[in-house]
């Protein structure tokens, strides 16, 4: 993609001769071991049972079916992102749509409501004797069709991802050359041909970009498909983790299945960013005049409105509800629950940033093949679900630590390797931005390497290291398998609470916890979008 | 949906603290000398324990072992608590905190089968979390037990319990639930209910008028059963023989209950208490239970409690399981669950027959662990997606 070939055109820029110390080299990766423990962890157990016991359980269990439904509902979760966020994208920038900068904040603003708070709002509206339902028995609506199963997930799936597709397909349309478009209609092309011949093979890329992160968002995400009981690798990992008379070694042998069709997706990923990244990224052209929608305007606004009140009217409208109806009860939330969320994402965010700061300064600064390997390690937590580093950290914690088992070490451990990379992204972009003269003239200025770093370095990207550290702090409040597999006896979690009156059907018990995490959420997109400004 | 569950649920137990005084109005001074009751801080009474309601009123004071003659509850105890019944058993719990200012519980609650996996998984590896697990099925005690994760426990806990069929020497079972047959009193009269589970699966009566919740842990206990009684074929025979009839499917027996109360269907499968939380919530509710005999139908399982072996505190988890067979923490299972109390001088709320008058199967209870193939079958009917 254009991010990597503009690190490496900074790096070259900034990078000297010099090499950097060897100790950083050591830190970083010391580091990077450290993050890709549990996956080793989870080979050693995969292995420990033998290729063909897994071979064996692949014939005799469902697996077979989980993957062809993890792989259905991929499918469907990116053609319905890619007909949702597309077309939202080309209403907001080519054409004269009525209020269309307000429509851009509400077509992006979904991603602010975690998934599995989204999937919980629909059960609660949508579900078979849901509050939709009782309001359509009084006007003597019987049944509506069952949210569950397949069309459920892939709904509110689309809802909470298509903005992925959404914003880089947005990206493309802003950045491609308008005067093209103006070429093909003097060339006699209708308005139609012109978008199917010139505009379309410019944005694909960005079309492509974003339907790969929502594809990866579906296969890795647990609460949906747990919620709208749909049988996903996820859902059946926690699943079979926690059942009675589960063949061994089936938690890990799903785990894996995973990891390869995760392995696939990012290899797809990799090959189209590649191929393509000069064709979206072609700065300063020109817009092309706007598409005159006419007598599609009505229509074209009630898809966009459509798309709003499901994304963003049933889950808020859910939870104002729950907050309203649930009255005095609102009150009796623990503040504990939140107290201990606050703590855990502290730990995480201050230790993550820690363990970022080697890496990004050796990756920032070293262009060895080592550094590259060291910085791509600690990238693990962004390939693997949740609900893999979770069955992995249970594995490690009770083979090899069993003093770790079910501690608060060992899950802020998984909010770090979960979301290190976050971290990592925002410091080494910073250190980038710092000119590398600097700390040398302080050096000749007699200050020690650590006292140079002090004084210099860490002014300068002491913002990006405060934005990483908020992105891992709130992103680590919402982690929902990794809390639910690895939290210790008793320790109860924003997340964790919010799973629990779920199961037990005490909605507006929810309606507070689930209120703050949209917060979070949404403070997170704030850091992301105040980060990129930065960046330039 | 369940919104409204709770709401009943929270307006039971509001009520249920207003009458208790009058419910105790002649029988003061079992803990103390009765009084109200109601302050946090006050050590509870009776009337904290019981439940309330024209179910429960008029009741004589449970017999048993009192709490004032067991030894007090001291230390921090950790507790895995299966289910618990919508949030009542860490009410008891919490009554107990309350009564003992220096016992310190904490609870973990999750669904039993996890709990027993996660117990299992946590011995083999000694990392054992919790001192004592309380579950809400036999099934996974059994699990549990089998595979060694559990200790002896002594005469006097064991002897607490009255009916053998419902204590080993490494649980004992503290509130009995029988599968019933709630029905709607309008639509069958007591004697229009047959004695036999195969009744319902071909009785012209019963097509388009039956309800379950095939997603529901109680139905998969049900299922496990008749699968050990007449084995997978007959089960699926039975269960095609009762999809043919059209039943009304519900995620949750509460939800079957209700529909049963409201008239939607006839009759259900489920367990015996939710039809009684709808007595309870509206004392003239259309709603009865019918009992089937020595078939699945009428299977009785217990919720019970063992303690884990590793436990940081073995004796306090012990002493803990013995106060849940007290007279008091009897009182409350019987009354505010609809149980069947485990200890003599404790009865069952109001219609309900005592667990003697029921015909269930001969079945050993441990065999309700065998759940996976039961999910298999009903996946293979089609029952479950």
């Amino acid at each position: 993609m254009a991010a990597s070939e503009r690190l490496a055109r900074l790096r070259d820029a900034v990078v000297g001769d010099e090499e950097p110390g060897f100790s950083l080299a050591v830190l970083a990766a010391a580091v990077a071991a450290l993050v890709s423990l549990p996956l080793v962890a989870l080979l050693v157990r995969a292995s420990n049972y033998g290729l063909g016991h897994l071979v064996g359980l692949v014939t005799q269990t469902s697996s077979v079916d989980v993957l062809v439904n993890s792989l259905v509902l991929v499918f469907w979760v990116t053609l319905g992102c890619v007909l949702v966020g597309v077309p939202l994208a080309v209403l907001t920038v080519q054409t004269d749509l009525p209020g269309r900068r307000f429509w851009t904040v509400v077509a992006a603003l979904p991603l602010v409501v975690p998934s599995y708070i989204g999937a919980f709002t629909f059960v609660s509206a949508f579900g078979p004797q849901g509050d939709l339902a009782d309001a359509l028995a009084v006007v003597g609506v019987e049944r509506i069709p069952a949210i569950y199963g397949l069309h459920g997930t892939a709904l509110v799936l689309v809802l909470f991802t298509y903005p992925y597709v959404f914003l880089t397909t947005r990206a493309a349309l802003l950045s491609f050359d308008g005067t093209l478009v103006e070429a093909a209609r003097t060339l006699n092309h209708s308005r139609w041909a012109a978008f199917k011949r010139v505009t379309v093979p410019q944005i694909l890329p960005g079309v492509t970009a974003g339907a790969l992160l929502a594809a990866l968002y579906a296969l890795s995400d647990f609460g949906t498909p747990s919620i709208m009981r749909y049988q996903v690798f996820t859902q059946q990992i926690y699943v079979a983790q926690r059942s009675l008379g589960v063949p061994e070694g089936y938690p890990a042998l799903l785990s894996l299945q995973l990891l390869a069709v995760v392995a696939v997706v990012l290899a797809l990923e990799s090959r189209i960013g590649g191929n393509t990244s000069a064709s979206y990224v072609s700065r300063g052209s020109r817009q092309p005049g706007r598409i005159t929608l006419g007598a599609w305007k009505v229509p074209a606004l009630a898809f966009c409105a459509a798309v709003a009140v499901l994304s963003l009217g049933v889950p808020l409208g859910v939870l104002a509800w729950w907050f309203a109806d649930a009255g005095e009860a609102v009150f009796e939330f623990d503040p504990g629950v939140a107290w201990n969320s606050l703590k855990v994402a502290v730990a995480a965010a201050v230790a993550a940033t820690l363990m970022a700061l080697p890496v990004a300064g050796y990756a920032a600064r070293s262009t060895s093949l080592f550094s590259t390997l060291t910085d791509r390690l600690t990238y693990v937590g962004y390939a693997v679900p949740g609900v893999v580093i979770g069955i992995a950290l249970l594995y490690l914690s009770t083979e090899f630590a069993q003093s770790l088992y079910k501690t608060v070490p060992l899950l802020v451990f998984a909010y770090v390797v979960r979301f290190l990379p976050q971290a990592v992204g925002t410091v080494r972009s910073s250190v980038l931005q710092v000119d590398p003269k600097l700390t040398e003239a302080a050096r000749t200025l007699g200050r020690s390497p650590f006292g140079a770093f002090r004084k210099v370095t860490l002014p300068l990207i002491a913002p990006g290291v405060a934005a990483g550290a908020a992105l891992v702090f709130l992103t680590s409040m919402k982690e929902l398998p990794a809390t639910l597999l690895l939290s210790p006896i008793g320790f109860e979690t924003l997340v964790s609470y919010i799973w629990l009156v779920r199961g037990a059907g005490s909605y507006g018990a929810a309606a507070i916890p689930a209120l703050v995490l949209v917060g979070v959420s949404a403070l997170s997109m704030v850091v992301i979008l105040a980060q990129e400004r930065y960046n330039g | 949906m369940t919104q409204r569950h709770s709401q009943t649920r929270r307006r039971f137990l509001a009520a249920a603290g207003v009458a208790s005084t009058t419910a105790l109005a002649g029988c003061t001074g079992i803990l103390g000398d009765g009084g109200s009751g109601s302050g946090d801080d006050d050590e509870p009474t009776l009337a904290d324990f019981r439940g309330s309601g024209e179910l429960v009123s008029g009741r004589p004071a449970p017999g048993g072992t009192s709490i004032e003659e067991l030894p007090d509850l001291e230390g921090e105890l950790s507790i895995y608590l299966g289910g618990g019944e919508g949030g009542r058993y860490t009410t008891l719990v919490d009554l107990l905190a309350r009564y003992y200012p220096d016992f310190e519980p904490t609870t973990d609650t999750q669904p039993s089968s996890q709990l027993a996996n996660s117990i299992v998984q946590e011995y083999e590896s000694g990392t054992t979390q919790a001192d004592v697990f309380w579950s809400v099925d036999a099934g996974s005690l059994a699990y549990v037990t089998e595979n060694g994760a559990t200790v002896d426990l002594s005469d006097d806990t064991v002897s607490a319990v009255a009916d053998d069929r419902f204590a080993t020497d490494q649980w004992v079972g503290l509130a009995g639930r029988s599968r019933a047959i709630p029905y709607n009193t309008n639509e069958f009269g007591e004697s229009d209910l047959p004695t036999s589970v195969d009744a319902f699966a071909s009785e012209s009566r019963f097509a388009d008028n039956m309800g379950w919740a095939p997603t529901y842990g109680a139905f998969h206990g049900f299922v496990t059963a008749m699968r050990q009684l007449r084995g997978d074929d007959g089960t699926r025979e039975w269960l095609n023989s009762m999809l043919d009839q059209n039943p009304a499917r519900y995620d949750s027996e509460y939800r079957v209950a209700q529909s049963v109360t409201n008239g939607e269907i006839g009759a259900g499968f489920g367990n015996h208490y939710y039809a009684m939380l709808m007595v309870a919530d509206s004392p003239d509710a259309p709603i009865d239970l019918a009992f089937t005999e020595n078939d699945a139908a009428a299977l009785v399982n217990t919720a019970g409690a063992s303690v884990l072996d590793g436990a940081e505190n073995p004796d306090l988890a012990e002493s803990f399981v013995r106060h849940l067979l007290s007279a008091e923490a009897q009182e409350f299972l019987a009354t505010r669950g609809f149980a069947f109390p485990m200890i003599e001088g404790v009865e069952p709320v109001g219609p309900l027959p005592t667990i003697e008058e029921l015909s269930p199967p001969d079945l050993d209870l441990q065999a309700l662990s065998d759940v996976q193939p039961t999910l298999e079958l009903l996946r293979d009917v089609g029952i479950l997606s």
